[in-house]
């Protein structure tokens, strides 16, 4: 690795700011720890992270409107840590503009995968989309529009096709129902959750072994979808 | 003239009768003494007899009119005082903060200004009650006809033994809200009935100050309600932020070290501590949860939706606890979209999995299954381990309650609480049996789905 990635910690729990750190830089990343929001912004003018994670609970203010005001300037990916039973505020700070979150407690396990996927697609960012995809038995060509499970040719209506190629754009990241709704139907149905569950149901059918225990579609209760190979 | 001016003055003071004998006797005075022949009632001249005539008839005349124009004015200033009377109730009433100041106010106003004794009654519960101690109705006919009277909305009288009885509706915007009954005693009814209109005013105003202080009630409510939940949410997710924090830094330390070179033991010890933390953490979760359902006034974020989406996800969300227990999931092909907060459902059968995967032997199967039912659908969790006690079965789903007290599985007794306050907010019931091991059936309404139209869709 040539430099290493920087990464923004806004956390305002001491302890656990010690723990991420250390995790994070026996993987080699440099950490710039920041305990209150007051701070973080001029951090992200100072240090030039490429990647924050910011706890939404901070005591001196509202995480949600750090990530606007950051969207305003920087495309860089933010990893949202959040209790659990607060999928409002989850919706909330990704429709905002966050990349990804994780529950607290959580495994380092966990983190440094959700660190990784995101530097990773930060960095393909700008190049070309990759143009194929391979899961499970299924090939997915992009170029042809071809989509094979088992050598099968497996057919899809245009909207499945759609949905498909937005989720596999955003491999590894959780969408929300308004996001994955925007893209696919565009404004007209942004409240139809409903039609993007049933396509989604459809997509599993097609696509994976167990519809009903999903390996690469999976569901994020209460938030939306995420696509993992 | 001056004989018109006395049968003027005569019918003034003495009345009508007096008035007409004033104006035949000053008729009579004027032809004795004034027509001739003098001191004679005859009459000399016909001319004379029809000037006495006139003289008669206008006589007659101004007295019934000075009768009439009396009686106006004393009626007009009855009025006045009526209404300077209602005035002052009124005034009375606005400034009335409780229902029983309402009903003393009415209860004096009646007796001082019209010597009357009433009671006020409020509707509560499809019956009327008295809002004053020591003032009520004294017979159940009097009753019957009060309820009578809220019933049919309109005013009903009573005579009853020796009293009057007349009782008013009080109307709100909504509903009747209570009956003013009215007790005149020994009067005649046709007195009262002449004042009708005045005891309707009364009633009016009494239930405008009862509509009134109704609705300071029902604002007055909100507002503490409102405080109150305001209250314990901020308590309850203050509680769970300062609990999670020490359970995310010793869950995220024990990780740390376990991910760094450690004797055997070390590792054993650090993997139990982690795995604690979990347990603590999902204990801490129910109990929040609980404390949340407990407090009533659940919000469901209901979304139409497929079950099979909130099984896989459960599924994958307890991924080790379910290592050992192969899920096998049978659903119908045509299940309809059902309506559920998919959060709480995802509680649901998070704790109906873990608890059967707590209980079965290793690596036996747990079956998840759905059935349509009519109008609902029913959906059950089934292990093959020892199942519940026969005698506890109604039981397992009470607050703390568990099925073996001194079972060496971990437990408080929350999960399958919380199971069911989650599904009887979504209007359905639980159930649990024996068969081959515990099974758990639930049941979700089916409703009416949304209709999904993909008439742009097929290419």
């Amino acid at each position: 690795m040539s430099d290493p990635a920087v990464i923004l910690l806004i956390e305002d729990e001491a302890q656990i700011r010690r723990f991420v750190r250390a995790a994070l830089e026996a993987e080699g990343y440099r950490i710039v720890e920041c305990g209150t929001l007051a701070k973080s912004m001029s951090q992200v003018n100072e240090a030039k992270p490429q990647l924050a994670i910011l706890d939404l609970g901070l005591p001196d203010g509202d995480g949600i409107n750090f990530i606007r005001e950051l969207r305003t300037q920087s495309e860089m990916p933010v990893l949202v840590l959040s209790a659990r039973s607060a999928e409002g505020e989850k919706i909330r700070a990704l429709d905002a503009g966050a990349d990804d979150y994780l529950t607290k407690p959580f495994s380092i396990g966990e983190l440094l995968a959700r660190v990784r996927a995101l530097l990773r697609r930060n960095k393909t960012d700008g190049t070309a989309m990759e143009t194929s995809f391979c899961f499970g038995e299924v090939e997915v060509d992009l170029a042809r529009r071809q989509v094979t499970r088992n050598n099968q040719l497996i057919h899809f209506t245009p909207i499945e096709y759609r949905l498909l190629c937005a989720m596999l754009a955003n491999t590894g990241k959780v969408m929300t129902y308004r996001h994955l709704l925007r893209s696919v139907w565009g404004n007209a149905h942004i409240e139809s959750n409903h039609y993007l569950r049933i396509y989604v149901s459809h997509l599993r059918q097609k696509l994976e072994d167990d519809p009903t225990q999903p390996k690469h579609f999976l569901t994020e209760t209460g938030i939306g979808y995420r696509f993992q190979i | 003239m001056l004989y018109l001016l006395a049968v003027a003055l005569v019918a003034m003071h003495a009345g009508r009768y007096a008035a007409i004998i004033a104006a035949f006797l000053s008729t009579a005075l004027l032809d004795f003494f004034f027509i001739q022949p003098r001191f004679s009632f005859t009459v000399a001249d016909a001319q004379y007899v029809v000037t006495l005539a006139v003289m008669l008839v206008v006589a007659l005349i101004i007295g019934n009119l000075t009768i009439i124009l009396q009686r106006q004015t004393a009626a007009a200033v009855e009025r006045e005082l009526q209404s300077q009377a209602l005035y002052q109730l009124a005034s009375q009433l606005a400034g009335a903060t409780s229902l029983e100041q309402v009903a003393t106010a009415t209860r004096s106003f009646l007796y001082e200004t019209q010597d009357c004794l009433s009671v006020l009654l409020i509707h509560r519960d499809n019956e009327l009650h008295p809002v004053e101690q020591g003032h009520s109705l004294n017979s159940v006919l009097q009753s019957v006809v009060a309820l009578a009277a809220l019933k049919q909305a309109q005013t009903l009288s009573l005579p009853d033994d020796d009293d009057y009885w007349l009782f008013l509706p009080l109307p709100g915007s909504t509903y009747i809200r209570g009956v003013l009954a009215i007790n005149f005693g020994k009067i005649v009814p046709s007195t009262i009935s002449d004042q009708q209109n005045l005891y309707e005013a009364i009633a009016s105003l009494v239930a405008i100050a009862i509509e009134r202080l109704h609705f300071v009630e029902v604002a007055q409510r909100a507002q503490i309600q409102m405080t109150d939940e305001r209250l314990r949410s901020s308590i309850l997710s203050a509680l769970s932020h300062d609990i999670r924090t020490p359970l995310t830094v010793l869950y995220g330390m024990a990780d740390t070290l376990s991910l760094t070179q450690l004797p055997q033991s070390a590792r054993e010890t650090v993997s139990a501590m982690r795995e604690q933390v979990l347990y603590l953490n999902s204990m801490v979760s129910n109990l929040l949860d609980m404390a949340k359902l407990r407090a009533g006034n659940i919000r469901l974020n209901q979304e139409w939706q497929p079950l099979e989406e909130i099984i896989g996800a459960s599924i994958k969300l307890l991924g080790t606890a379910l290592a050992q227990h192969p899920v096998k999931v049978i659903l119908p092909s045509d299940l309809p979209l059902l309506k559920f907060d998919a959060v709480l459902m995802e509680r649901v059968l998070c704790n109906l999995l873990e608890n059967a995967a707590k209980y079965a032997p290793p690596t036996s199967t747990i079956t998840l299954s759905a059935q349509v039912d009519g109008d609902k659908v029913h959906i059950s969790v089934r292990d093959t381990g020892p199942g519940f006690p026969p005698d506890k079965l109604d039981k397992v789903f009470d607050l703390f309650e568990r099925g073996n007290a001194e079972s060496s599985v971990p437990g408080v007794g929350l999960g399958l609480a919380i199971c069911r306050s989650i599904i009887q907010a979504h209007g359905g019931e639980i159930h649990a049996s024996n068969c081959d091991g515990a099974c758990v059936t639930f049941t979700l309404p089916l409703g009416d789905p949304p209709v999904i139209e993909m008439g742009s869709d097929n290419e």
